[in-house]
């Protein structure tokens, strides 16, 4: 059997393994924009091959897939799947694990997300606005600033998924603080907008969503387009830093088990949760006419507001999250991929063992905003020291030039992964691993040590305990969902009516 | 003592925030840690400089004074001060950097000459060590004593950390994804907004730079955390080292009414640090809980003013006694501590030419027999009535009927953690283990 895959990041590394792993005993095939080291070695080990290619281009990574005969192709990051790279293969008759272009909609637009969620009344939504300019994003955040509206407390984002970036959110609560947070909110608005004149393919720039809290998750699901099929519940970290401090990243740790869910989610949550995600898939499948093969992901939060809710979807594996699945994984990944390209899902039984993970991303000094900073360091790694300790290494962001050195790339360097019966226990191994990961020329690494500590999950516990009672008492009063505001001389408004009245007004006009 | 307050912002557009309201509302909430001196310092992107601005009194006052626009920094860290001129420390070179600290550095008797030393050490180790934490490493290890600090260098790194035992407090939050903030109570996290995230642990060097927060922790197990802190000096609505200090102050107040119990009409507490003691008092005695005294003026922390004549105007504009509530009564009344009794004799007096029939005095604090060595200001060992006399002795000059103390265990089992993980010196004379 021939696979290819397609990315280059330490979730690559993962499904690159867990292919390999396969009792089909394929050829690996790879597409990827930098040489990682980790897919490199798997490729060459299984007799396969890996290319360097621009991966969002569909005719040539269709062109590959051809010229190697591959059996299937698994596409890995999502900007393949925003270019329509599932498209061409499908076209050309090869078959693609990844969500074809208007799929993955819903994680390229989180306007549209947002939109579709609305119009099928699905669970876990927030109240949201778009703009096309930051200068009226500016004039509707200060007309509302210090009303009692929704608005006033948001989360200002790329209307775009653009790899984890530039999102802020700006709690307006504190009235003395105001000022500060104003100006910075219309800064940050400006900068949003320059920032997405990068991307051409969406029209709204900005999005406003209502700031809510509580603990995040990731579900990750297989899915053919009829069946859905949850993974174990993973806990991505964002902060770049300790604390929970600091830029928004692509996720600089993950935690997962030891038992399918996470300790401050309920059963029953995940199992919301699950419903979230499958209606969401019918959605976008009822919407587009197509059938969805491949992986979903729901980012959710356990808000007060509305229970578990949607904060963005992936149109892939998560990165870290991708690799606290794909190692406890004890179906064969083939299979798996097998099934969702045959429409079988449902007969397969899918396990996992019952584990607890941990995964910790370190990346050099520089990354997330200052990425040129981060970039052609040269990168020594003691392996035989990780497997030592027990660990398994991920190679991500890093390039294996032709004379065998290996040079950082701007982003998570390597992924390290520890299993464990327990979270602290798999914490501490993945610490001990820190130091035989090296810059040769120095440059500082950074990663967080606090992520699986039993300091950081009994913050998660408290906080998902205090936002449970709340939503709990919402759903007995039969209010979940509700929200209410006040303008003087206004008066009492609904803007869940609102924003419905507003959704439905402008499908009209479109 | 001090109250010390560190902003860092993060990331693409971090010039944009100002820190200088976030300290003021920072420091406002700390103000209980003292009210004689503010300071603070802030890094200039423009100039690329740090800033020091400095004043006796209250943080109001010295915001007051200063022209908003001259003084503008995207980090900066302050502190008040129970000191008059205790203010940010200064070093130039070798490395140009501020220091804010708490506590007291056992390098000479006075705490702003202590922290100068310990700066000047800072910034020697900083230029001479490649890894600012090897440099902070060294420093820690070499500096007994208590304390927690906050620097800010003019390369933009924030330094933090405490002394190996973690006696002064020092905790840690965030806001958005944009700005970390390190104060010596989580109180003044919340006002600024920011979700607080945990504490620096004993012997912990955490140093924030623009790129990434580096930290590591490399003495453990020897924590002795200031058990006065939790009776006394922090605020009610603050988590130190993973505790709420108002679950401390609750479990004092039972603890109150088991050690010594006694038939009363009315409970009433000292304002503001003995009103949680009283409450519970009352809850578990069963004796209902009246509001005893009204303040006049702003609040002043009697115990911790300079002056004796100071301390006693201070005592008589706070606690004008509410006569209706105690007129015919037998009284409990509840303080937080007794260091001299001046400020007790006071109360009792008042409570007793306002009508009240009996008073017994509960302290939700141990006798005060020593000194201490860490900063926090309590008189001379000759001036303590609780080394001096006994609880019957004492009762008799402070013109109570009844007067009892919490017992030593009652704290630390109040405070919930073993003994030998707490600084009970001042109550004992017994110091953590290599503190000095």
């Amino acid at each position: 059997m021939k696979i290819m895959g397609v990315g280059n990041a330490a979730r690559e590394h993962a499904i690159a393994e867990a292919l390999e792993r396969s009792e089909h005993h394929p050829k690996i095939f790879w597409l990827a924009e930098i040489r990682n080291p980790g897919i490199f070695g798997i490729c060459k080990r299984t007799g396969g091959d890996f290319t360097l290619s621009k991966t969002t281009e569909p005719e040539k990574v269709a062109n590959y897939a051809e010229r190697w005969r591959v059996d299937f192709v698994i596409i890995g990051p999502e900007e393949p799947n925003f270019h329509g790279v599932p498209d061409e293969l499908e076209k050309r008759g090869i078959p693609c694990v990844g969500a074809s272009k208007d799929l993955a909609m819903i994680e390229m637009s989180k306007a549209d997300m947002r939109r579709l969620q609305w119009e099928y009344g699905i669970k876990g939504k927030l109240l949201f606005k778009t703009f096309k300019s930051s200068q009226d994003a500016y004039i509707v955040l200060e007309r509302y600033s210090d009303t009692l509206t929704w608005l006033q407390n948001v989360a200002l984002k790329p209307a775009r998924q653009a790899g984890g970036k530039g999102v802020k959110v700006v709690e307006d609560q504190q009235l003395y603080l105001h000022d500060e947070k104003q100006r910075f909110k219309s800064r940050h608005a400006d900068w949003l907008e320059d920032y997405m004149k990068s991307y051409s393919d969406i029209d709204d720039k900005i999005l406003v969503e209502e700031k809510v809290w509580g603990p995040e998750y990731t579900l990750q699901c297989f899915t053919d387009g009829k069946s859905v099929k949850g993974m174990p519940l993973v806990q991505d970290n964002k902060h770049a830093h300790e604390f929970d401090i600091g830029t928004e990243t692509g996720g600089m740790g993950s935690i997962s088990g030891p038992d399918f869910n996470l300790p401050f989610i309920t059963k029953e949550e995940y199992d919301e949760s699950l419903e979230i995600v499958k209606s969401l898939v019918q959605a976008i499948q009822d919407k587009t006419g197509k059938s969805y093969h491949g992986i979903v992901a729901g980012q959710m939060m356990l808000t007060e507001i509305e229970g578990p809710t949607i904060i963005e979807m992936y149109s892939r594996f998560g990165d870290p999250e991708a690799l606290n699945v794909l190692s406890t994984l004890k179906t064969d990944f083939i299979d798996i991929c097998l099934a969702i390209l045959d429409g079988e899902l449902s007969k397969l039984n899918i396990e996992f063992d019952k584990k607890a993970t941990v995964v910790k991303a370190i990346a050099p000094k520089g990354y997330p905003d200052y990425r040129e900073l981060a970039k052609n360091h040269p990168v020594f790694i003691d392996e035989k020291e990780i497997e030592r300790e027990g660990c398994k290494l991920y190679w991500g962001s890093a390039d294996l030039s032709e004379d065998g050195k290996i040079l950082s790339a701007g982003s998570r360097l390597v992924e390290i992964l520890a299993i464990a019966d327990d979270m602290q226990e798999a914490s501490r191994m993945v610490d001990n691993c820190i130091p035989y990961v090296k810059l040769l020329d120095g440059w500082g690494l950074f990663y967080r040590s606090d992520i699986g500590s039993y300091e950081l999950l009994s913050k998660r516990i408290d906080v998902a305990n205090r936002v449970r009672r709340l939503y709990h008492y919402r759903r007995e009063k039969g209010i979940l969902g509700k929200r209410i505001d006040w303008l003087p001389k206004v008066g009492k408004t609904d803007p869940v009516a609102l924003l419905k009245n507003e959704l439905s007004k402008s499908k009209g006009d479109g | 003592m001090a109250g010390i307050f560190g902003f860092y912002a993060f990331g693409e557009g971090r010039e944009n925030w100002d820190s200088k309201r976030f300290i003021y509302y920072g420091l406002s909430s700390l103000q209980g840690r003292g009210q004689e001196a503010t300071s603070f310092a802030v890094y200039n992107y423009e100039f690329n400089s740090l800033i020091w601005i400095s004043g006796n009194g209250f943080v109001e006052d010295l915001f007051e004074k200063i022209k908003q626009e001259d003084v503008k920094g995207f980090l900066g860290i302050g502190q008040v001060s129970t000191d008059r001129e205790d203010y940010v420390i200064r070093v130039d070179e070798p490395v140009s950097l501020a220091l804010v600290g708490d506590g007291k550095p056992a390098l000479h008797e006075s705490r702003q000459t202590a922290f100068q030393i310990f700066a000047e050490k800072l910034s020697e180790e900083l230029d001479e060590q490649k890894d600012p934490i090897d440099a902070i490493k060294k420093i820690i290890e070499q500096t007994k004593g208590g304390y927690s600090f906050i620097a800010l260098t003019k390369d933009q790194k924030m330094i933090c950390g405490r002394d190996i035992h973690g006696i002064k407090p020092l905790e840690v939050g965030a806001i958005g994804f944009d700005i970390g903030a390190v104060a010596s109570e989580s109180s003044a996290l919340d006002v600024i907004g920011a979700e607080h995230s945990g504490y620096i642990k004993p012997g912990e060097v955490v140093v924030f730079d623009p790129l990434s927060i580096c930290r590591k922790c490399f003495f453990k197990n020897r924590t002795a955390y200031c058990s006065f802190e939790y009776v006394y000096l922090a605020r009610p609505d603050s988590y130190l080292n993973s505790i709420p200090v108002s679950k401390v102050r609750e479990m004092i107040g039972k603890r109150l009414v088991q050690e010594n119990p006694v038939k009363a009409d009315v409970v009433i507490g000292v304002p503001d640090t003995a009103i949680p003691f009283a409450m519970a008092y009352s809850e578990h005695s069963g004796i209902p809980i009246k509001l005893g005294f009204t303040r006049t003026g702003r609040h002043i922390r009697s115990a911790i003013k300079p002056s004796q004549f100071e301390r006693i105007v201070g005592v008589q504009l706070k606690l004008n006694p509410i006569r209706a509530s105690i007129d015919g009564k037998d009284v409990v009344l509840i303080d937080d501590s007794i260091v001299r009794g001046n400020t007790l004799r006071n109360t009792v007096y008042n409570l007793k030419r306002k009508g009240a029939k009996k008073v017994h005095v509960r302290v939700g604090s141990p006798p005060l027999i020593a000194q201490c060595p860490f900063g926090t200001e309590v008189p001379r060992e000759d001036e303590l009535i609780g080394k001096a006399l006994s609880n019957d002795e004492i009762a008799e000059i402070i013109g109570a009927d009844t007067f009892a103390y919490l017992s030593i265990d009652g704290l630390v089992d109040s405070i919930g953690l073993p003994k030998n993980s707490l600084c009970l010196g001042c109550f004992t004379g017994n110091y953590p283990e290599g503190s000095l």
